[in-house]
């Protein structure tokens, strides 16, 4: 038991960031998984963090309310300009949403209740680890359970084929928002999750590196299932630890490692249909 | 995954390697040696470096050795939050200087406090750093303490009327800077002829330098790192504006007036440390460090060597027991009483004034050197 309080003393904090890594990466696989590249998560994770830090300073809301309201902020956001942005596909949503985000980063810095610059600090430890399982859980299931029901097949379908979906009676454009502002739900409830176990938040958190972190996060995992961007926030999180005794090298092979990922599992670690292949001649040699 | 098993055998055998050099006094220096403010991290690790050779060479304190453990912290809030929770938890050393920047300090300097851990700021400035709790110290002096006279020196010598401000405002500190400026401009009864912003990354100022010129102010109060400060100096005078500049902090850079040339000529800057400060303090540290490191020192090099020795001021009262708990309480018990005559100058420390009224941790209580700018280097400002 001891050895437990050691580790979890030192490393609580690694662990609340690797859950909270997880949702934002299943946030940006459910617009993924509904063909849709929208990299404005960080900024939505940014409101979730800024709304739920402002009401726990300002009006001294209990948690519960906070990380609800958290998650719903963005989502109104997401609703508001998601019937507009998700005319775009392709590169060009992924420059839009990219612009959202500076327009939002550039708001909180010249907001006075925000704090500008200087961000907001002396945020109250409210986060405990079980929230964060417990919310990490949730959204497994209730994604899982999505993927299965007749919007994941409708989500599927768009990714595939947009134009064939249409012509299948499925209201592209409905199913895309609803993707769109799910995702932003999630990712505005990990704001306010992180808010609160970091003590501070700035807006330089919640920038263009952010958004691309969030995407290398599920890129890396895998977007052809669920466990893909577990796995891939897991690695983006832990492996800087785990490299912390390279000292000087720890950034260099970081980064090594995710390039030799991308080159040669270019579909992510998580990738069933080549699993099956190696299970596939696995048995093909014992015939 | 084949290279896995290899990284994990380097990884255990770097962990052995750093296990095997067990020391008596164990202090943290947690420093961004990588990324954004690497610049300053690297400088006040060496500062750090400095000082504990010189005071291990002279036998430690009370016979007892100092071991630095070293980390980085990438001037990243849960890079800083996890770094301090290893070296309180897992290396249990006594105290932690550090993180490099005021973003790191407002994330990781709760962690130390909750811990019951002295932290220990050398180059954090921003308000209310010290509002963390008790534990938390700073030999960083802040532009609040530091502007008030840069002004009023720079008033006197100009006999100023009016000035006009120029800062950025999408900047941590260059906006806190500005905000001291206001505050200070206005307690000294200065008239701000215009105020004008830009963004970080910046070039061309001419349109926010035309409006000040039609202002015409007798100086210009510049809230701007060194960057783009020294664009703002030669604009302003292939413009044909002559009143001079007064800077904060982020003007503390040689790299200004290599940039500037004689631009800057006449500017006012108030810095914790002066290069050319002749104390004997000083000018030792200033040969040792060319000697160790072959560059010339910083002010964040002067800040950290100095904190070590502030720190080492306090432990030699301090009877160590052994018991981390018991000696981290008894080093925060000493620490608000040392004093030294360092590369800095006299420093002792002065409690915190906190918004909450909390009892908080302890501020830099020093006096600040003035310079003025002429022939495109730093010189000490004399009054007479």
């Amino acid at each position: 038991m001891e050895w437990f309080n050691d580790f979890w003393s030192t490393y609580s904090t690694l662990v609340f960031s690797v859950g909270v890594h997880a949702l934002l990466a299943l946030s940006i696989w459910l617009t993924l998984s509904c063909g849709l590249l929208s990299l404005a998560n960080a900024a939505f994770m940014g409101i979730g963090a800024y709304v739920s830090a402002l009401l726990t300073l300002q009006l001294g809301w209990s948690f519960p309310l906070v990380l609800l309201t958290g998650g719903i902020a963005p989502a109104v956001v997401a609703l508001l300009i998601g019937a507009p942005v998700l005319r775009l596909s392709g590169v060009y949503l992924a420059m839009a949403t990219l612009a959202f985000g500076e327009v939002v980063r550039i708001t909180v810095l010249n907001l006075e209740i925000t704090g500008g610059p200087e961000g907001l600090n002396g945020i109250p430890l409210e986060t405990e680890g079980w929230h964060i399982a417990a919310l990490l859980a949730l959204t497994i299931y209730g994604l899982a359970r999505l993927r299965r029901s007749k919007v994941g097949r409708a989500f599927e379908a768009i990714k595939e084929d947009e134009v064939a979906a249409r012509l299948m009676g499925i209201n592209v454009d409905r199913y895309k928002l609803l993707a769109f502002t799910l995702g932003s739900f999630i990712a505005g409830v990990a704001g306010a999750l992180n808010a609160h176990f970091t003590f501070f938040i700035s807006p330089r958190e919640y920038g263009f590196e952010a958004a691309v972190d969030i995407l290398t996060m599920a890129v890396l995992g895998g977007i052809s299932s669920l466990i893909g961007p577990l796995l891939g926030s897991s690695i983006i999180t832990l492996l800087p630890e785990l490299l912390r005794s390279l000292h000087d090298y720890r950034s260099f092979v970081n980064g090594a490692v995710l390039v030799l990922v991308v080159l040669f599992l270019p579909k992510g670690l998580w990738d069933p249909r080549r699993f099956r292949k190696w299970f596939g001649k696995a048995k093909g040699a014992e015939a | 995954m084949r290279f896995m098993p290899k990284s994990i055998a380097l990884i255990s055998a770097l962990a052995c390697a750093g296990v095997a050099q067990a020391a008596d006094i164990k202090i943290g220096i947690a420093e961004a040696l990588t990324g954004g403010a690497a610049q300053y991290g690297v400088a006040i690790r060496n500062g750090f470096q400095l000082a504990a050779d010189e005071i291990n060479a002279k036998g430690g304190i009370n016979g007892n050795k100092i071991a630095l453990v070293i980390e980085d912290e990438q001037a990243k809030k849960e890079e800083g939050i996890n770094v301090f929770k290893k070296l309180i938890f897992q290396d249990k050393v006594l105290m932690i200087f550090g993180p490099t920047l005021s973003n790191s300090f407002f994330a990781a300097g709760p962690v130390a406090n909750a811990a019951k851990t002295v932290v220990f700021g050398t180059s954090v400035t921003a308000n209310g750093i010290t509002d963390i709790g008790p534990y938390t110290f700073r030999n960083s002096v802040m532009e609040s303490d530091v502007l008030p006279i840069t002004v009023a020196t720079a008033t006197k010598h100009y006999k100023l009327q009016k000035v006009a401000v120029i800062y950025g405002n999408d900047d941590a500190f260059t906006k806190s800077g500005y905000d001291v400026f206001k505050k200070v401009l206005e307690e000294q009864k200065l008239p701000v002829t215009t105020t004008e912003t830009y963004v970080k990354g910046d070039v061309d100022f001419k349109a926010q330098l035309t409006k000040i010129k039609g202002s015409n102010p007798d100086a210009i109060v510049c809230s701007c790192l060194a960057e783009e400060a020294a664009n703002i100096m030669l604009q302003a005078r292939g413009l044909g504006i002559k009143a001079p500049f007064i800077g904060g902090n982020g003007f503390n850079s040689p790299k200004l007036f290599e940039i500037s040339k004689l631009a800057g000529e006449g500017t006012f800057v108030g810095s914790p440390w002066s290069n050319t400060n002749p104390a004997p303090a000083n000018k030792a540290f200033v040969a040792a460090y060319q000697q160790k490191f072959g560059s010339e020192p910083n002010q964040f090099a002067a800040q950290g060597y100095d904190a070590l020795h502030i720190a080492a001021a306090a432990l030699k009262d301090v009877k160590l027991s052994g018991d981390i708990a018991a000696d981290r309480e008894a080093l925060k018990n000493a620490l608000p009483k040392a004093t030294i005559n360092g590369a800095t100058g006299p420093f002792k420390f002065r409690p915190a004034q906190t918004k909450t009224g909390k009892p908080g941790g302890w501020d830099a209580d020093q006096k600040p050197f003035i310079y003025i700018v002429k022939g495109g280097k730093f010189t000490l400002y004399d009054s007479k």
